[in-house]
């Protein structure tokens, strides 16, 4: 599940919870009082009702009492009474006793002259009760025998004699025994209504007075205010529901787009420059940290880019004391340094080695040449001078054996001058310029500043210093048309310097091959752990050797 | 007339051989010894043998030509060595004629030149031939060795840095590399003992140097 969704889940719902309950618990506060309200309404109805027809009661007994006249204004006929009523003084209800159960209100009054019997108006009653005002639509007040069963007419069931609609509810009962009740409950007709009742205050007359009013009426405006409240209970979620999303958007969307960066890292790229809106201190240093540790990255990935060239004189700053990644490259960085050290030790010792090898077969065959194959000669030469009679002949073949001595010669000093080793460097390289001038037109000097007694040059050094100007003596001869050459051999305490220059044509030093000639004397400047400058523009060729006095 | 008595140091045997059958036709020549190395030889010089010439091969085992002018020099003896070599260079001549050979033969040399050289060797002069003569002197023309205190080429630096030439125009005017010229001023300062180059000018003038 996003993080959005859970915002927007964990927000909305709270807010649902709260307008819930603060709708519901103010509904019900407002039905409670709307409750209270009605029921006193009501009360103040029924009172003033009861009051009245207390009064009406109350004055007509009075206007009873001192009329004179006895005879009977009642239809007996209609309305039989039990001679108990009739001995009773007071106001009674007679209805039960109507032939018709029509609701009849009587007074009987017994005095030494004989009974006086006689029937209220209804009518006045019944305009008291049908005044219907702060009733409402649904409100009526009516009177119920001891009988529950209803002594004024209904206005809902006008042509009904109301001695046959019957209440059967206990706050009727109540009211009989003297009390004020307020309550909701179903009327005869078998809907709700807010009732309230009490007992009529005439003694032997009884009757209960109640005042009720629908309910449905009553809440009509609990209702409109349910409905209300629902409408506004929704409206107030949909804009939570706006609210948080927008909220949540602003929460999430660094934090997506973070998620995105991340995850463009993850993926190894760290040159992405995405610009995000951060819109809060605590959003503006979680992108400044993600900036640093992406810039720190993007520091290690160019570190490591530049170990895989094997660049490895850059330099990495450590980011912090815990930055592990940037120890392990650096420790990384010196190990390849060491390999690489090593790497070139062993390649320039191998090199050596077989450098060295090939010198002494040289060396070897050369000795082979001069002192082997030389001395057959001279041997052949003078077994020639001793054996040969004819004169031309001897000379002939005397020729040709000194002709081939020579040739020895030249080969067994190309292979190795016996004078490296007996002389050194600086004569071996007079005699071999000497013997080359013989064969060339270009002029070439060379300078022999090598100590002559106790040079420090060693042999090793001798025939790679022996090699490389044949090389470049031999590269001026054959590809630089150059004129003149001139060698310096110059021995310091310090080092040996081997200074060479031609006025030929000069060379490309990136390009040249020279059958490897320039390589193979850089490789044996290397093997002598010495120094090189090439400097190859035309009419003024250089080349600078350096090595060092190893003694 | 008195026999030249010569002993033959090769330590190739045929050669030893050609040569002594080459100088017996010669009644004035005689081969009284033939040894293969410089060992052998000097036994026979320390044994008072009585000889004139010694014709000594450079190139032998155990104790070579050089070594053995060497050891002459110690010895009491009148044996007059005439190296015969397989090698022409001028060097090698030039060695040997420092070190007391009274002449230097190449191996195939001529009969006549060979028996000539002896003659004139057992008379106690010195035989180099004319070609010879000239590979010494073509090498040790070559060598630049200098009685001053400072060596030819450092008192061809010292002209140039008195003439107020840069470093570098030193060494592109005398075919070297510029540290060259710099280790060469550094050891011109030290030996005329002076700090700097102004120093350095006025000593040398000083001391008619430039």
């Amino acid at each position: 599940m996003s993080i959005r969704t859970l915002i927007l889940i964990i927000i909305n719902s709270l807010i649902a919870f709260v307008i819930v309950v603060l709708a519901f618990s103010s509904y019900k506060e407002f039905s409670n009082v709307l409750n209270d309200r009605i029921l006193q309404q009501l009360n103040s109805i029924k009172t003033l009702k009861k009051n009245q027809i207390e009064h009406l009661i109350k004055s007509e007994w009075e206007k009873f009492e001192i009329s004179e006249f006895y005879t009977q204004n009642w239809d007996s006929a209609l309305v039989r009474l039990p001679d108990s009523i009739k001995k009773t003084n007071g106001i009674h209800d007679f209805t039960p006793y109507h032939v018709a159960k029509k609701t009849t209100i009587g007074f009987v009054l017994n005095t030494r002259r004989g009974t006086k019997i006689k029937i209220l108006d209804y009518n006045k009653i019944k305009n008291i009760l049908f005044e219907r005002t702060g009733m409402g639509n649904s409100g009526e007040s009516y009177l119920v025998g001891e009988d529950c069963r209803l002594r004024s007419q209904s206005r809902f069931y006008p042509s009904t004699i109301p001695y046959t609609l019957s209440v059967k509810a206990e706050n009727v009962a109540n009211a009989f025994q003297g009390k004020n009740v307020a309550t909701i409950r179903k009327d005869y007709r078998g809907i709700e209504v807010y009732s309230v009742g009490s007992r009529i205050a005439i003694p032997n007359l009884k009757m209960v007075i109640l005042s009720e009013i629908d309910v449905d009426e009553v809440t009509m405006p609990l209702k409109k205010l349910r409905e209300r409240l629902a409408g506004l209970t929704f409206a107030i979620f949909l804009l939570a529901v706006m609210l948080s999303l927008f909220l949540t958007r602003i929460i999430t969307n660094p934090i997506k787009n973070m998620q995105k960066s991340l995850k463009i890292m993850a993926q190894g790229d760290y040159n992405q420059t995405n610009e995000f809106i951060k819109n809060s201190n605590e959003i503006k240093e979680m992108f400044e940290a993600l900036a640093h540790l992406k810039t720190s990255l993007q520091g290690a990935v160019k570190f490591s880019d530049d170990m895989g060239k094997m660049n490895l004189n850059t330099e990495y700053q450590l980011k912090s004391p815990n930055d592990l990644l940037g120890k392990s490259l650096l420790a990384m960085r010196d190990k390849l340094i060491e390999f690489r050290n090593n790497e070139e030790n062993t390649r320039i010792l191998s090199k050596r080695m077989l450098v060295n090898g090939m010198e002494n077969e040289r060396r070897r065959l050369s000795r082979e040449l001069h002192d082997g194959i030389g001395p057959y000669l001279t041997s052949l030469k003078h077994y020639i001078e001793n054996k040969v009679e004819n004169e031309k002949m001897k000379k002939e073949m005397k020729k040709i054996v000194d002709d081939t001595i020579a040739e020895i010669r030249l080969m067994s000093n190309a292979l190795m001058p016996a004078s490296i080793d007996d002389f050194g460097i600086g004569v071996t390289l007079t005699n071999f310029i000497e013997n080359i001038k013989k064969s060339t037109t270009v002029t070439i000097v060379y300078e022999d500043l090598t100590q002559q007694e106790n040079s420090n040059i060693t042999n090793h050094q001798a025939i790679n210093l022996f090699r490389i100007s044949q090389e470049l003596i031999n590269n001026s001869l054959k590809h630089s048309n150059a004129k003149n050459i001139r060698i310096t051999l110059s021995e310091f305490d310090e080092f040996i310097s081997l200074f060479y220059f031609d006025d030929g044509i000069g060379f490309d030093t990136n390009s040249i091959k020279l059958g490897s000639g320039i390589s193979n004397i850089k490789e044996r400047v290397a093997i002598c752990n010495g120094t090189i400058t090439i400097n190859a523009v035309a009419r003024n060729t250089t080349f600078e050797i350096e090595l060092p006095i190893e003694s | 007339m008195n026999e030249i008595k010569v002993i033959i140091a090769d330590d190739h045997k045929l050669f030893r051989n050609g040569l002594e059958e080459l100088l017996r036709k010669y009644d004035d020549i005689k081969i009284i010894k033939s040894v293969g190395d410089g060992i052998e030889f000097m036994n026979c010089v320390k044994n008072q043998i009585d000889a004139d010439v010694v014709l000594l091969d450079i190139t032998m085992p155990n104790m070579d030509g050089f070594q053995v002018l060497k050891e002459l020099k110690t010895v009491n003896t009148t044996i007059k060595p005439v190296i015969i070599s397989m090698y022409n260079d001028g060097n090698y001549i030039a060695k040997c004629a420092k070190m007391g050979a009274y002449g230097y033969l190449l191996k195939n040399t001529d009969e006549s030149e060979l028996v000539l050289a002896i003659r004139t060797v057992s008379k106690g002069k010195k035989y180099f031939s004319a070609e010879i003569s000239e590979k010494m002197i073509n090498f040790m023309s070559t060598q630049s060795i200098s009685e001053n205190i400072l060596s030819n080429k450092e008192t061809e630096v010292l002209g140039l840095l008195s003439k107020g030439l840069t470093t570098n125009e030193i060494a592109a005017k005398l075919y070297v590399s510029s540290r060259t010229i710099e280790t060469h001023r550094g050891n011109i300062l030290k030996k005329l003992e002076v700090k700097n180059t102004a120093e350095l000018i006025k000593k040398a003038t000083e001391m008619n140097m430039i």
